[in-house]
C-alpha cells in the first residue's frame, strides 16, 4: 500500500491548491454537462453588454453628432468674436490653450434664395484646410483658388435650403450689392451648430471673396478658436480669455452650446436611457439570479456529496462564484466585441473610458446576482439523502370549503400550491412584476411622447409656423401671414443670447408676444407673466442660475441690461431648459423693434406643411417647428427593444421557475393522476399554480409602473432641464392590452412544460 | 493517543424540531469502537441509526453529549472544522452511491485526495492503485451513469478510501444493491477490515451484520444490544451446503 | 428420498447405484451425500407399494443387477407430488414458545432472549456466507439452498426485530 502519510505534513497553500482543482475539474464537468444553459448564460450576458453599448453610441452618436464632428475634425472648444483681430500670441499662452484656430474674418450678409432673403454668415478659410477647426467636406469641392466664386456652404444650412454642389448661391452684402457665386462643395463641422437651431447659417469663402462681398472692415468680425487640452477646462480658460482682451470680446461660444445645439433634448434622451439602462441591468440581475439559484438547487444532490467528502461551505461558494462568474466574464468580453462591432457601423465608437463603464457595470451586475445563490449554494447541509423534496403544502380550510362548494379540483389544487410555498412563488411573482414595472414605465414614455405629438402647445409648440419678414417690412409679413385663412394669430418676437455677469456663456432668452397678450406658453408651476418686468423660465435656467420663481435674474442683452422677475416654470424643451421667456415689451426697444420674426399658431386641423408653401409663395421665409417628439423618435425605438428584451426576461424568469416548480410537483403529478384526474386536468392544475402567479406579478409590476411612470418621467424632466409636468401614465387602453398580453404569454409559457409533464408516464416510487 | 479508540460517544443526544413537536431521534448514546473493529449497527427504521452515523461523520451536529474522534473532539467543531476533519479521517460510503454524475470515475475518486492536499500525480497514483485493488480499472474514464449499481458502490468505496481515513462510514451500502453485487461489495469490506480499517456500517441486511465483529441494536434512539456475534463453529468444516442446511420433505 | 428417485426414474430406468451417482451429480454438494444402502432400502419400499418394478439383468462375472423401472401407479404418484403445492415453512417456531412463555415463568428476560438468538442468526449467516465463499459458483443448485436459507434467515432476523419493537414498552 502506498503511504501517503508524508503529504500531511503539507500545510495550507498545498491543501488550497489542491482544493482548488477539484472544485476546477468539478465546474469543467459541470459545465461540460449543461453546455446549452451554459451558452444561454454567456449570450444573455452578452446581449445585454452589445445592447447597453449599441444604446449609448446611439445615444452619443444618433442624437449628438457633435463628438465625431468634433474628433474627426479637430474642433476648436472656444470660439471667441472680437471686433478685431486679437492678440493671438496672448491667446495662444493662456494655460490651457493647446491650439488656436483662426483668426477668421467673419462677415454677416444675406443669400437671395427664390426671392426670400436668409441671413447668413460668411467665414474666410484658406484653400488648405487647417489643423484645427477643420470643416469636413461631404459632398462637391473644398475652396479652390482658381474658382474664387466656390463657396462651401454647411450641411444643414445647405439642407434647409435646398442647396447642392453647383447650385447658384447669390450674396448680398450689407451695403446692397449682389455678388454671384455658386456652390462648389457642403461639408460639416464641430465648430458650427446645426441649422436652423442655431443661426445664421455658415458659409466659408476664401478671403479674396470675403472681401469682395463685405469689403468695409467695419462690419465684419474676427473670430478666433481655441482648442483646450482638456474640455472640462472651458469654462476657466474663457473667462481667462474675456479678461485677457478686455472689451473687445462680443460674443463667446463654447462646444457646449454647439453640441447642445446639435442635440437638443440629448440631457432627456440621455437620462432615459441611463434609467432603461440601469433598469435592464437590474432586470438582468434578477433573471441571472434566478437562473444561477435555480441550477445551485438542481445541484443540491452533488453540492452535499462534496460538503460530506470535505469541502467547506466558504470552498462550495467560492467555487459556484467561479463558475458562474466566469460565464457572466465570457459573455461581457463577448458582448464588448459585438457591440462594437455593430455600433462602428453605425457610427464613432464609443471612448474607452465608457466601454469600461459598461464592461465594469455589468460585472458587478453578474457578480451580485450570482453571489446570493452560491452562498445559498455553500450553506448545503452535508447530507445528500437530506435533500429529498420540498415541504408539502396541505389542504387548508378554505381549499376544503372549496371542493366541498364544487369549484373545479384543478382550480383549487392549483390555487393551493401557489400559496403554501411562499419563498418560491413569491420569488417567480417578484421576478415578473419588475419587468412588467418596466414595461409599464416604458409604456409611459410612449405615452408621453404621443402626448407631445398630439398637444405641441403643452411642450410649448403652439406655434407651428415661424415667419421670418426677409425683404418685406415686418408689418408687411405680418399682415401677409394673418390674412392666410389658416393663420390664426401672429405673435411677434424676437430670440436673443443674454450674458450672464458672473456665467461665462450666453443663455438664450425669448420674446414673444407682449406682456398684455402673451404667447401661450405652457406654464405648469407659478403662474404665467402679466406684465413688463415679468418673466417665465425653464427648469434648465431656474438650474444654471440657482434661483427660483419668485427671484429677479439681471442679465445684459447686446450691452443693455436687462432686470426681470420670474414668475413661473414652463415646460423647455430647448435649449436644455435654459430659456427666458417674457413679453416683447420688456426688451429694449432697440432689440425687440421690428421683430425678428412672428410666431404662427394655425387653426386646429390645419396642415403646416401647406399654410408653409403658400407663405412661401409669398416671399416670406417660414420655418417649421420640429415636434420635441419627433426629435425623440429614436426614443421609441429602444422603448420597443427593451420592451422585448424585458419580456423575454420576464419569460426567462417563468420558464426557471415552472421548471423548478415542476420538479418539486414530480410526486404529486403522480399522485394526482392516481386519483382520477385526467391529463388534462393535471395540466390545468399546473397551470393555475403559475398562472395565478404570472397574474399577480403582471398586475402588481403594472400597477407599480403605473404609479411611478408619471413620477420618474417628471424626475427625469426635472433633471434634464426639460422641467417636471411632461410626465404621463401610459392609457387605460394601452395597459390593459399590455397585461393581457403579458398574462396570456405567461400562461402560455407555463402550459407547455406542463402538458409535457401531465402525459409523461411518472411513477410513483421512483427514487428521488 | 487514546488507547485505540477511534471513536467514542458520550451520551449523544440528537433532537429534531421540526415545525412545533420536538422529535428525538437519538437519545444517549454510548459507543465506543476501536481501532480495527468492524461495527454493525442495526435497528428498524426511525431507530435512530442513520442518524447517529450521519453525526459520527459531522454530516449533522448533535443536540448534547461529546464525541471523540482519534482521541480528538469532534462535537464543538464549527462546520468547517468538521469538514478538514472529515476530510482526513473519515471515509463516508451512501445507500444511493452519491457520486458526481458529471465527472468520471477518476475524477471521482481523485477528489478527496486533491483536497487533501495531495499534488494532480499523488492523486493519480492513488487513484489506479485504488482501483486496481477494486477491479475498476478499466472503468477509469467512464460517466458514473455507464456503470452498474455494484461498480458504483465499489467506485463510492474507493473514493471514500482515498485519503487513508482513520474510519469508515457506510450508511446502507447494500441497501441498493441486487444480492450478487451485494455480495462483491461484503467481500471488499471483508477484505479492507483484514487488512485493518475501521469500519462502521449501519444496516438492516444480515448478511453484512453477520460479517462484523461487533453488532449494535438501536431501538428508539438507545443501545439495547451491544456485543460480539456468536459464531456456531471457529473451524471451516469441509462441506457441501447439503450437510449444513436440512432440506425437508 | 422416495420421490427424488421416482423423478429419476422418469427419466430413464436405473439401477441403485446409478442412481446414487444421478442423485450426486444432479444435486452435487446441495444433496447430503447419498448412502446406497439406504438407496436400496427405498427402492425396496417402493418396489413392495407397486410404484416402481423391478427387472434382473444378465451380467457375466457378476451377479444380477436389479433396473428399476417407473410403473403407471408411479408415474402418477410423481404427478400428484409435482402438483399438490408444498408445505411452507414452520408455523410454529420454538423460539417463538420460549419469547411468551419466558416473562411468565421468571425463566429469563425477553430482551436478552432475543439479543442472544440474535446473536446466534448472525452467526448462522456468517457460516453461510462463508459458504457461499467455498462454494462453486457453477453448482446452481447449491448456490440458490444456500441463498434460500440467507433469505429465510433475514426474514427472521426481521420478525426479531418486530417482536423487539412490539414486546418493549
Amino acid at each position: 500500500m502506498i503511504t501517503m502519510r508524508g503529504r500531511q505534513g503539507s500545510g495550507n497553500p498545498a491543501r488550497s491548491r489542491g482544493a482548488g482543482v477539484g472544485a476546477g475539474r468539478w465546474v469543467r464537468a459541470d459545465l461540460r454537462a449543461r453546455r446549452g444553459e451554459a451558452f444561454l448564460t454567456v449570450l444573455a450576458v452578452a446581449g445585454i453588454v452589445a445592447a447597453l453599448i449599441v444604446g449609448a453610441t446611439l445615444l452619443e452618436d444618433g442624437t449628438n453628432p457633435w463628438r465625431g464632428l468634433s474628433a474627426r475634425g479637430h474642433s476648436a472648444h472656444v470660439w471667441i468674436h472680437t471686433k478685431d483681430t486679437p492678440d493671438v500670441a496672448a491667446l495662444k499662452a493662456l494655460d490651457g490653450v493647446s491650439e488656436l484656430a483662426g483668426p477668421y474674418r467673419t462677415a454677416p450678409a444675406t443669400l437671395a434664395d427664390h426671392g426670400r432673403k436668409v441671413p447668413m454668415a460668411l467665414q474666410e478659410m484658406s484653400a488648405a484646410l487647417p489643423a484645427v477647426g477643420r470643416p469636413l467636406l461631404v459632398d462637391g469641392r473644398w475652396l479652390d483658388p482658381g474658382h474664387p466664386e466656390g463657396v462651401v456652404v454647411e450641411r444643414t444650412f445647405a439642407n434647409a435650403l435646398n442647396l447642392r454642389p453647383g447650385s447658384p448661391f447669390t450674396a448680398v452684402g450689407l451695403n446692397g450689392a449682389t455678388h454671384t457665386l455658386f456652390v462648389s462643395g457642403l461639408a460639416e463641422s464641430g465648430d458650427q451648430g446645426f441649422y436652423p437651431e442655431w443661426t445664421p447659417g455658415l458659409v466659408w469663402t476664401l478671403p479674396e471673396t470675403l472681401m469682395t462681398v463685405e469689403p468695409a472692415p467695419g462690419r465684419t468680425e474676427s473670430v478666433t478658436g481655441l482648442r483646450l487640452r482638456d474640455p472640462d477646462d472651458t469654462d476657466l480658460v474663457v473667462q481667462r480669455a474675456v479678461t485677457t482682451l478686455g472689451g473687445q470680446v462680443q460674443r463667446v461660444a463654447t462646444w457646449r452650446e454647439v453640441r447642445a445645439s446639435m442635440a437638443l433634448d440629448n440631457r432627456l434622451l440621455g437620462l432615459l436611457l441611463a434609467l432603461f439602462g440601469g433598469v435592464g441591468l437590474v432586470a438582468a440581475a434578477l433573471a441571472l439570479a434566478n437562473a444561477t439559484g435555480g441550477r445551485v438547487l438542481m445541484q443540491r444532490r452533488d453540492l452535499a456529496t462534496l460538503k460530506s467528502i470535505g469541502f467547506t461551505s466558504r470552498q462550495i461558494t467560492r467555487m459556484l462564484m467561479a463558475e458562474h462568474v466566469s460565464l457572466g466574464v465570457v459573455g461581457i468580453v463577448v458582448g464588448l466585441i459585438a457591440g462594437r462591432t455593430v455600433a462602428m457601423v453605425s457610427g464613432v465608437p464609443l471612448s474607452m473610458g465608457a466601454l469600461l463603464w459598461i464592461a465594469a457595470g455589468t460585472l458587478l451586475v453578474v457578480v451580485v446576482a450570482v453571489w446570493l445563490p452560491a452562498w445559498r449554494g455553500g450553506r448545503t447541509p452535508p447530507i445528500p439523502a437530506a435533500t429529498v423534496g420540498p415541504p408539502r403544502g396541505h389542504l387548508s380550510r378554505i381549499a376544503r370549503l372549496a371542493l366541498l362548494v364544487r369549484l373545479p379540483p384543478a382550480l383549487v389544487l392549483g390555487a393551493r400550491d401557489a400559496f403554501t410555498r411562499r419563498v418560491p412563488a413569491l420569488v417567480t411573482t417578484v421576478g415578473l412584476a419588475v419587468p412588467m414595472m418596466m414595461i409599464t414605465i416604458g409604456l409611459g414614455c410612449w405615452a408621453t411622447l404621443d402626448d407631445f405629438a398630439k398637444n405641441p402647445a403643452k411642450v410649448g409648440q403652439a406655434a407651428a409656423l415661424t415667419v421670418r419678414a426677409g425683404d418685406l417690412t415686418s408689418d408687411e409679413a405680418r399682415r401677409r401671414a394673418e390674412a392666410d385663412p389658416d393663420v390664426v394669430v401672429a405673435y411677434p418676437g424676437a430670440e436673443l443670447d443674454a450674458l450672464v455677469p458672473w456665467q461665462t456663456r450666453t443663455v438664450r432668452t425669448r420674446a414673444l408676444g407682449t406682456s398684455a397678450d402673451p404667447y401661450p406658453f405652457p406654464v405648469v408651476e407659478g403662474r404665467m407673466f402679466h406684465e413688463r418686468g415679468e418673466a417665465v423660465a425653464g427648469q434648465g435656467l431656474l438650474d444654471l442660475l440657482n434661483v427660483r420663481i419668485g427671484d429677479r435674474v439681471r442679465m445684459t442683452i447686446g450691452g443693455t441690461p436687462l432686470i426681470v422677475r420670474i414668475v413661473g416654470r414652463v415646460v423647455e424643451p430647448e435649449q436644455d431648459g435654459e430659456v427666458l421667456s417674457f413679453g416683447t415689451d420688456s426688451l429694449a426697444a432697440k432689440d425687440s423693434v421690428p421683430p425678428q420674426f412672428y410666431a404662427l399658431v394655425l387653426r386646429n386641423g390645419a396642415d403646416p406643411g401647406q399654410v408653409r408653401a403658400r407663405l412661401q409663395g409669398q416671399a416670406l421665409e417660414v420655418t417649421q417647428a420640429v415636434n420635441p417628439a419627433d426629435r425623440l423618435s429614436v426614443i421609441r425605438v429602444i422603448i420597443v427593444a427593451l420592451v422585448v428584451v424585458l419580456a423575454l426576461i420576464g419569460l426567462g424568469n417563468l420558464l426557471t421557475a415552472s421548471a423548478l416548480s415542476l420538479r418539486d410537483h414530480v410526486r404529486d403529478l403522480a399522485v394526482l393522476k392516481a386519483m382520477g384526474l385526467t391529463p388534462r386536468q393535471v395540466a390545468a392544475t399546473l397551470v393555475t399554480a403559475t398562472g395565478l402567479l404570472v397574474a399577480a406579478g403582471v398586475l402588481c409590476g403594472a400597477a407599480a409602473g403605473a404609479v411611478l411612470s408619471t413620477g420618474l418621467i417628471d424626475l427625469e424632466g426635472r433633471g434634464s432641464g426639460v422641467g417636471a409636468g411632461i410626465g404621463r401614465a401610459p392609457t387605460l387602453a394601452m395597459l390593459t392590452v399590455a397585461v393581457l398580453v403579458a398574462i396570456g404569454s405567461g400562461l402560455l409559457v407555463a402550459l407547455i412544460p406542463a402538458r409535457g409533464a401531465a402525459r409523461a408516464q411518472v411513477g410513483v416510487t421512483r427514487a428521488v | 493517543m487514546q488507547s485505540g479508540a477511534v471513536v467514542r460517544t458520550v451520551n449523544l443526544v440528537k433532537i429534531y424540531q421540526t415545525g412545533g413537536l420536538p422529535v428525538p431521534a437519538v437519545r444517549g448514546v454510548d459507543l465506543e469502537v476501536a481501532d480495527g473493529e468492524f461495527v454493525a449497527i442495526m435497528g428498524p427504521s426511525g431507530s435512530g441509526k442513520s442518524t447517529l452515523i450521519h453525526m459520527i461523520g459531522g454530516l449533522d451536529t448533535r443536540t448534547s453529549g461529546e464525541i471523540w474522534l482519534d482521541g480528538q473532539r469532534a462535537d464543538t467543531l464549527s462546520e468547517s472544522g468538521w469538514a478538514v476533519l472529515r476530510r482526513e479521517k473519515v471515509g463516508f460510503v451512501f445507500q444511493f452511491f452519491n457520486l458526481v454524475a458529471t465527472m468520471t470515475v477518476a475524477d471521482n475518486v481523485e477528489l478527496p485526495a486533491l483536497l487533501g492536499g495531495a499534488s494532480a500525480r499523488q492523486a493519480r497514483e492513488r487513484r489506479e492503485y485504488l482501483l486496481g485493488e477494486l477491479g475498476l480499472t478499466e472503468r477509469a474514464e467512464a460517466a458514473p451513469a455507464q456503470l452498474s449499481g455494484g461498480e458504483q458502490q465499489r467506485v463510492a468505496l474507493a473514493r471514500a478510501l482515498a485519503n487513508q481515513p482513520r474510519l469508515l462510514l457506510a450508511d446502507e451500502p447494500t441497501g441498493n444493491l441486487d444480492s450478487r453485487n451485494g455480495r462483491d461489495v461484503l467481500r471488499l469490506l471483508r477484505d479492507i477490515h483484514e487488512k485493518g480499517q475501521t469500519i462502521i456500517v449501519v444496516t438492516h441486511d444480515a448478511k453484512v451484520a453477520g460479517m462484523a465483529d461487533r453488532v449494535v441494536m438501536l431501538l428508539d434512539g438507545q443501545i439495547v444490544d451491544d456485543g460480539r456475534s456468536v459464531r456456531r463453529t471457529s473451524s471451516k468444516r469441509p462441506g457441501g451446503a447439503g450437510d449444513v442446511i436440512e432440506l425437508r420433505g | 428420498m422416495r420421490l427424488h428417485l421416482l423423478a429419476l426414474l422418469a427419466k430413464e430406468p436405473a439401477h441403485g447405484y446409478e442412481l446414487k451417482q444421478a442423485l450426486e451429480l444432479t444435486f452435487g454438494s446441495a444433496y447430503p451425500s447419498p448412502n446406497i444402502g439406504q438407496i436400496y432400502v427405498t427402492l425396496g419400499r417402493l418396489e413392495k407399494d407397486g410404484l416402481i418394478r423391478a427387472v434382473d439383468v444378465e451380467q457375466s462375472n457378476r451377479p444380477n443387477k436389479k433396473v428399476y423401472y417407473l410403473t403407471a401407479a408411479g408415474r402418477e404418484a410423481l404427478d400428484a407430488w409435482v402438483d399438490e403445492p408444498t408445505e411452507g415453512p414452520r408455523v410454529r417456531d420454538e423460539f417463538f414458545m420460549k419469547l411468551i412463555l419466558a416473562p411468565l415463568t421468571g425463566i429469563a428476560d425477553r430482551m436478552t432472549l432475543i439479543n442472544r438468538q440474535r446473536r446466534h442468526y448472525l452467526g448462522l449467516m456468517r457460516d453461510l456466507t462463508d459458504l457461499t465463499e467455498a462454494t462453486d459458483p457453477a453448482n446452481r443448485p447449491a448456490m440458490l439452498l444456500i441463498e434460500g436459507a440467507m433469505l429465510h434467515l433475514q426474514a427472521d432476523l426481521d420478525w426479531l426485530e418486530r417482536c423487539q419493537e412490539d414486546l418493549t414498552p
